[in-house]
């Protein structure tokens, strides 16, 4: 057993830090909270330097790295700004799913692009009703000649203003049984669909989140992503892999929360002492501390165990996901509270760090769908 | 263009509260990083090579740790790494470790040595002006500008005041870096990825011909007997308070002192 | 009778400051050692530098030719190696400054002398010179002893006090054969441009330093300066990112200011920065860092985040000012 990071691993993190640390800026993401601003410029160059799509083969675009390096970018990020750090983690969201079941051309066509930062991409999987439960969809794709025809809305996709396209999960076979055996993923580029905000949001306010219409929208029949009927699957595979990378958010959300609160309790006087000098504060330190790094632990864990020979163990996903998103709304939360009043001012940073965490307990599959994937998996069908 | 540069870790203790343990501090809360002066450094020895072609040596005295800010020169575009590491070195003042870096660097066919001007957390400053003499090369440290043309470097000195001293000197030269020379790059993936396929030499003090007699305390001709905390002469009135208490006190005073 | 040499360091018609902090330490070391204290100059006609230097030290040692006009490390060293070979001083006192940055390492490696430098103190104890320096940002001083029997130190500016030159020393003229140097060759000196504000001319100066962190946030404590009637300056590191121009640095290698109020943000209080504003009127430093050496420099000091003060103060301010 050996829990050192490797050297490599150790430059990347350290270099992920510094550049967050230098270019991201307390005002600006305030400001991209505020006027729920995506950072454009800034994922450039992000990309540029290679922050984005570590996880992705060279000849791709990425650094033939894998998901615990993406982790250890996407921690470091979030631990500088939770706000900012996210926008660097989204931009090749479900590109994954072309990673491992794209043809050559689909690989080619897309994942350089988007490792570079150049393109932005979309995860367009949940309905108006179908959330957590992903096993149906109402929206269908309809071959005609050699064109897929698509009909369908899609809703809280991450990114569906500034997407340059997407991998959608629609039905293509409608009289499958059970449904999800008739469900592909296609390649959309933005013109498929007409994008609306789904309207101001609680947390990760520099992200897109938009409604997706598609009505007739064509694209050719190659832009089906590996075997059709298969999407269901493939869909499931890519949980595993993303909801590491949305567990490491949650990890580096937590560590801001963590950092702020350090700094302000060795400053804060009351009664004539420091905040750190009461024993319930350091109590509540304790706690916090201790909680970050049982969530280290896991979301390093299921990412190493992915990373060995893509071993996909959806019991470990799970718990690292759901542990270090509660984490991070925990350890917020308390931040808040030792901050006082001030906590609860923007200027102070942890409110926004708070509602920033919360996402990470719904998003790629909420706390109670992360415990059913554990319970089943460590209980068995009852 | 063979460019050696000189790279130390050193602690961050900007912000950070210091603890004296005997004769250093405690180290383990510490951040550590690359020494800022020679980030410039490395920075500058890549634009060279960027601009003429050549070869980066980055170069270290240290322990296991110290690969680390050797791996960051090489992620930011040098060629291949020395580290020097001896039990020995332990207790070496700025001039036992100048001995040990010349002794490497005089094997190395070099036009250009690059150090920071001084270290972050020792600041002697000796380093640079003293490896220079040992290899019987021409130097010029506080660098703010340096150019180099047809085997001579130029360089802009900084003085006093704002004042520069604009100077030409042959290659072989050791020029130490100031801060402002350049903008240091960030390290990219890119970089990472090559740099971890880039050799890291390891050197013992014998393999450059040297004895433990020649570094560490019995090497050196200053030694540290006692850290202390600095006395205080003079401290400020600390205007307690939140924000809003503490910035409205400071008022009334500036105001009361006729500065308002 | 042993003799302490301190080497004297001028510069475009005008012997600098150092010089004098260094004959004052040379006057108690003396004392202590019992030895003499000779100020040695090198230049080219410094007759009226010699006379004055006169009045501080013992003897003035002269060594006056063109090729010494302007100061070249090279040149100096040679001569100086001479000089200290000749003469043995017990110890040879240079100034921590860019002119004895790029001297004196090489002077004591070739002399094979024991140098400590940027040293704030000197203490004689049983015959043994001990010096002390600041490392760790200033937060630490070590007290370092030197071996052997004779001595190079070089000196931080402004850590000795000039005292007032009460004595009449021989001038001495001494020759010393300067060959061609082949390496290195002054070419001139050059100013950083001037820009729009001269800082040295304000009377209330808001100075920034690092922690400002971003160019983004200069508009906010403009704000400041502007309610306060005064100007921006700033710390080295926010003119080595390019945040602020160059005449806008204090510190020694910057401007020298003495305004009326100087407001420290974020300002760790480095001795280079002090050195620029440690004469102000009334300082003030704002740093989270309670320990932070700049609250050892302040009249009155805030701990806190620069930027929960700043919005505060501009407002403080607007309001007394009416
Ligand atoms: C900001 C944001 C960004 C998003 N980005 C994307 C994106 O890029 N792409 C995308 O496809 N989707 C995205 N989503 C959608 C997100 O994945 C879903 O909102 C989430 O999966 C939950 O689905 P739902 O909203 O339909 O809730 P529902 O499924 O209606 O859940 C309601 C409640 O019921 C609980 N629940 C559901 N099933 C069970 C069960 N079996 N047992 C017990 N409790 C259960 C849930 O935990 C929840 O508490 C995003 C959402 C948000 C808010
Ligand atoms: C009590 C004590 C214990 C010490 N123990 C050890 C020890 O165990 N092991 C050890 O290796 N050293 C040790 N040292 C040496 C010390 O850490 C410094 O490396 C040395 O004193 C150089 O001085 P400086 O940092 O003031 O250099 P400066 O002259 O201020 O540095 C200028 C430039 O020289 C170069 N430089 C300086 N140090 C190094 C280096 N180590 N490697 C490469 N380039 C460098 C850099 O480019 C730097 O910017 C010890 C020193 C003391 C005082
Ligand atoms: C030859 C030479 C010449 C030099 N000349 C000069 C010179 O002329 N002028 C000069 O300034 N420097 C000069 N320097 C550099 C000098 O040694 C210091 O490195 C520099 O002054 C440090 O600048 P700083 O105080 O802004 O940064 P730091 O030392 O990094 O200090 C930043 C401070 O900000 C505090 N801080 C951080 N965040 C906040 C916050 N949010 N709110 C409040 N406080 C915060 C920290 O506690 C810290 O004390 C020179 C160096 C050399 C070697």
């Amino acid at each position: 057993m050996d829990f050192e990071l490797n050297e490599e691993q150790k430059d990347i993190a350290n270099a992920a830090r510094e550049f967050a640390q230098g270019e991201f800026d307390k005002d600006y993401a305030m400001e991209c909270d505020q006027e729920h601003k995506f950072p454009r410029e800034l994922v450039k160059k992000a990309g540029q330097l290679g922050f984005i799509g570590v996880h992705y083969e060279e000849e791709y675009g990425g650094a033939g790295l894998g998901a615990l390096e993406n982790t250890l970018i996407v921690e470091e990020m979030c631990r500088v700004d939770s706000t900012l750090g996210i926008c660097m983690a989204l931009p090749d969201f479900g590109c994954e799913i072309i990673k491992w079941c794209g043809t050559e051309e689909q690989k080619k066509k897309y994942l350089p692009k988007v490792c570079s930062g150049e393109w932005i991409s979309a995860g367009i999987f949940t309905e108006p009703d179908h959330g957590s439960d992903i096993t149906e969809m109402s929206t269908t794709a309809v071959k005609d000649g050699d064109e897929w025809v698509i009909n369908g809305t899609k809703t809280f996709i991450t990114n569906g203003e500034i997407a340059d396209f997407g991998v959608i999960l629609v039905q293509t076979d409608p009289d499958a049984n059970p449904k999800y055996r008739g469900m592909s993923t296609i390649i959309v580029e933005k013109d498929c669909w007409e994008a609306a905000d789904v309207g101001p949001k609680m947390g990760i306010r520099s992200t897109s989140t938009a409604e997706l219409s598609f009505s007739d929208a064509r694209v050719p029949l190659e832009n089906l992503i590996g075997v059709e009927n298969k999407g269901f699957y493939q869909v499931l595979e890519f949980f595993d892999e993303s909801r590491i990378e949305i567990a490491a958010q949650a990890l580096g959300t937590a560590e801001a929360a963590y950092d702020r609160v350090m700094d302000y309790i060795k400053q804060r006087e009351l009664h004539g002492r420091k905040l750190a000098s009461f024993q319930i504060t350091q109590h509540k330190i304790a706690d916090m501390a201790t909680k970050i790094e049982a969530a280290k632990l896991l979301v390093y864990k299921s990412a190493w165990n992915y990373d060995k020979e893509r071993k996909i163990d959806p019991v470990l996903t799970s718990m690292a996901k759901w542990f270090a998103a509660r984490t991070a709304v925990e350890v917020a939360d308390e931040a808040i509270q030792l901050f006082g009043g001030y906590g609860y001012i923007t200027d102070y940073e942890v409110e926004r760090i708070y509602r920033d965490a919360k996402i990470c307990e719904i998003y790629e599959g909420t706390r109670e769908v992360q415990k059913n994937t554990i319970a089943s998996g460590v209980i068995g069908k009852f | 263009m063979e460019i050696v540069v000189c790279v130390k870790r050193v602690p961050d203790t900007s912000e950070a509260d210091v603890v004296i343990t005997g004769k250093d501090i405690k180290k383990d809360d510490l951040a550590f990083e690359i020494n800022e002066w020679d980030n410039y450094a490395v920075e500058e020895a890549v634009q060279i090579k960027e601009k003429l072609g050549g070869n980066i040596t980055v170069i270290s005295v240290g322990d296991e740790e110290a690969k680390e800010v050797i791996r960051r020169g090489l992620a930011m575009g040098g060629d291949t790494g020395i580290r020097i590491d001896h039990p020995a070195l332990a207790g070496s003042d700025s001039m036992a470790i100048a001995k040990t870096l010349a002794a490497a660097i005089k094997d190395i066919d070099y036009d250009l040595v690059l150090t920071g001007a001084q270290a972050g957390d020792l600041g002697a400053g000796i380093v640079p002006v003293a490896l220079a003499e040992m290899l019987g090369v021409p130097h010029a440290t506080l660098a703010v500008g340096l150019d180099i043309e047809d085997g001579k470097a130029k360089v802009k000195r900084e003085l006093e005041g704002g004042l520069m001293e604009v100077l030409e000197m042959d290659l072989p030269a050791v020029v130490g870096v100031q801060t402002g020379i350049n903008e240091p790059r960030y390290v990219s993936i890119m970089g990472i990825r090559k740099a971890s396929k880039k050799e890291i030499k390891l050197l013992d003090i014998s393999d450059l011909g040297l004895l433990p007699k020649d570094v560490g305390e019995e090497g050196s001709l200053t030694v540290i007997e006692e850290l202390s905390v600095p006395p205080v002469t003079k401290v400020a009135e600390i205007l307690e308070g939140d924000p809003a208490e503490a910035a409205s006190k400071l008022a009334e005073i500036m105001k009361e002192k006729g500065v308002l | 009778m042993a003799e302490i040499f301190v080497l004297a360091e001028h510069r475009e018609g005008e012997l600098r400051e150092i010089t004098f902090e260094m004959l004052g330490a040379a006057k108690y070391l003396g004392k202590d050692m019992g030895a003499t204290v000779t100020a040695v100059l090198l230049g080219h006609d410094v007759d009226t530098y010699a006379e004055k230097l006169g009045s501080y030290a013992d003897t003035v040692l002269v060594v006056d030719d063109p090729k010494l006009d302007y100061f070249n490390a090279e040149i100096y060293q040679k001569v100086l190696s001479k000089l200290i070979s000749d003469k043995n001083p017990v110890v040879t006192l240079i100034g921590h400054t860019a002119f004895g940055m790029d001297l004196a390492p090489a002077l004591a490696v070739e002399l094979g002398l024991p140098l400590a430098t940027d040293c704030i103190g000197l203490e004689v104890d049983g015959g043994k010179l001990f010096v002390t320096r600041q490392i760790y940002s200033g937060k630490v001083n070590a007290k370092v002893s030197l071996k052997g029997d004779q001595y190079m130190v070089t000196i931080r500016s402004a850590a000795f006090p000039v005292e007032e030159g009460t004595l009449s020393g021989e001038i001495v003229k001494e020759a010393v054969a300067i060959e061609d140097v082949p390496y290195r060759k002054f070419i001139g000196y050059e100013e950083a441009p001037a820009g729009e504000v001269d800082i040295t001319q304000a009377d209330y100066i808001i100075g920034i330093g690092r922690a400002i962190g971003d160019p983004e946030n200069i508009p906010m404590v403009e704000e400041l300066a502007e309610a306060l009637g005064g100007v921006l300056a700033c710390s080295r590191p926010v003119v080595d990112k390019n945040w602020l121009p160059k005449d806008r640095q204090v510190g020694s290698s910057g401007k020298i200011v003495k305004p009326k109020l100087y407001l420290a943000l974020g300002i760790s209080g480095a001795f280079q920065h002090v050195a620029g504003m440690k004469d102000s009127g009334l300082i003030v430093a704002i740093n989270k860092d309670p320990k932070a050496p700049i609250f050892n420099v302040a009249d009155y000091g805030i701990v806190n985040d620069l930027f929960k003060i700043v919005p505060v103060l501009k407002e403080k301010i607007t309001e007394l000012k009416g």
